[in-house]
């Protein structure tokens, strides 16, 4: 009964949704609307205009500065909101019969053994995660003009961070990147923004504006490099502490 | 109408995948499965956005030596991009609200949650 009832719902759902399909301009046209518009004019002028040879970067950085600045704050916010989740304790606890006493504070993660794991495992992830680190590096540096940017290379470093923790345990990773350091890089997103805003403001008047002159075309490219590594580093480090935060259940 | 859905299989593709998602979030009965199901269906309209953006024979739009037209859209990309960062964020936040209230109450199951009211 109720297995006919989804299905109904998602026949319905699905049909309004296939009539469009079928009015779209056929996949890969060449005159679809999207080829013709803006995309035609960012392919021309984007490399001279935006300053990156990727033009996703570009338009991601340049065209669309406020809008990956906004990005970057929902990510901040999603970690803040997580933590407020996570870590207050509030409320009456329903559930307490089944739980283990929680373990006194202070002598919490580096106390708690690691979960065990197989050897090969171990070599492995210690093997790799150096390469993995310089990987991410480069994704993040080299952004501009190959496949890659700033939240791709803070993906692959965050789930270096994340491998690293769950092999080797949270009490050996932790110590290794003190608290004080870790609140800014997690803010680190949005501080180069407002910082290369600011600096846009000194070079053409407009916050986040990129000096459009050739002469200037250095500056221009280290300030996108500031913002790839702001972001790469902030996402990486924001993804690390909602996953310490995720795991100490 | 059967032949241009055809021509446009890929979109039908993401659209599969959208009710699969859409079937997952109502039926299952998990509360991360739901969300899990929200997932598959964000990962579909991402999938369509960027199929959009597809013109045939085309290359990455990345300049520089050796780059020739034509180029698929740049434009669905950065979208894209920020979209999964919006999806990552939101995953985050569901997985912390679902994490506390396993600790509340524990049960993460929908109709167990209902009962308890």
């Amino acid at each position: 009964m109720k297995n006919a009832a989804v299905a109904s719902l998602l026949v319905i759902f699905a049909i309004p949704l296939l009539i469009a399909v079928a009015e779209l301009p056929p996949f890969g046209d060449p005159d679809a609307p999207i080829h013709t518009h803006i995309s035609a004019r960012y392919i021309e002028q984007g490399v001279e205009e935006a300053g990156a040879e990727n033009l996703v970067t570009g338009v991601l950085l340049n065209y669309r500065g406020f809008d990956t600045f906004g990005e970057v704050t929902v990510i901040f916010t999603a970690l803040a909101a997580a933590l407020a989740v996570l870590l207050t304790s509030g409320g009456v606890q329903y559930f307490q019969e089944d739980r283990p006493p929680a373990p006194p504070k202070g002598a919490d993660e580096s106390e708690r053994p690691p979960t065990p794991v197989s050897p090969v495992v171990l070599f492995v992830v210690r093997l790799l995660a150096p390469f993995i680190g310089i990987f991410a590096a480069f994704v993040i540096l080299h952004g501009h003009v190959t496949p890659g940017g700033g939240f791709q290379g803070g993906a692959i470093l965050g789930a270096m961070f994340i491998v690293l923790t769950i092999v080797l345990g949270a009490g050996k990773v932790r110590p290794r990147l003190p608290e004080p350091l870790a609140r800014w890089l997690q803010g680190a997103a949005p501080l180069s923004f407002v910082l290369i805003g600011a600096l846009g403001v000194a070079f053409t008047g407009f916050y986040l504006g990129f000096p459009p002159e050739h002469s200037l075309h250095l500056v221009r490219e280290l300030m996108m490099v500031v913002l790839e590594i702001g972001i790469g580093v902030g996402g990486a480090a924001i993804f690390a502490r909602i996953f310490l935060a995720m795991e100490a259940d | 109408m059967l032949e241009a859905l055809w021509h446009n299989i890929d979109y039908v593709a993401s659209v599969v995948l959208f009710c699969i998602g859409l079937y997952i979030l109502i039926a299952k009965n998990n509360l991360i499965k739901k969300f899990l199901g929200l997932n598959i269906m964000e990962t579909a309209v991402f999938a369509f956005i960027v199929t959009i953006g597809v013109i045939e024979g085309g290359d990455a739009p990345i300049m520089g030596h050796g780059a020739q037209a034509p180029f698929h859209s740049p434009i669905p990309h950065a979208l894209v991009l920020t979209g999964i960062v919006v999806a990552v964020s939101t995953t985050a936040l569901a997985l912390s609200l679902i994490i506390r209230i396993y600790r509340q109450c524990g049960t993460i199951e929908a109709d167990e949650l209902r009962e308890m009211e």
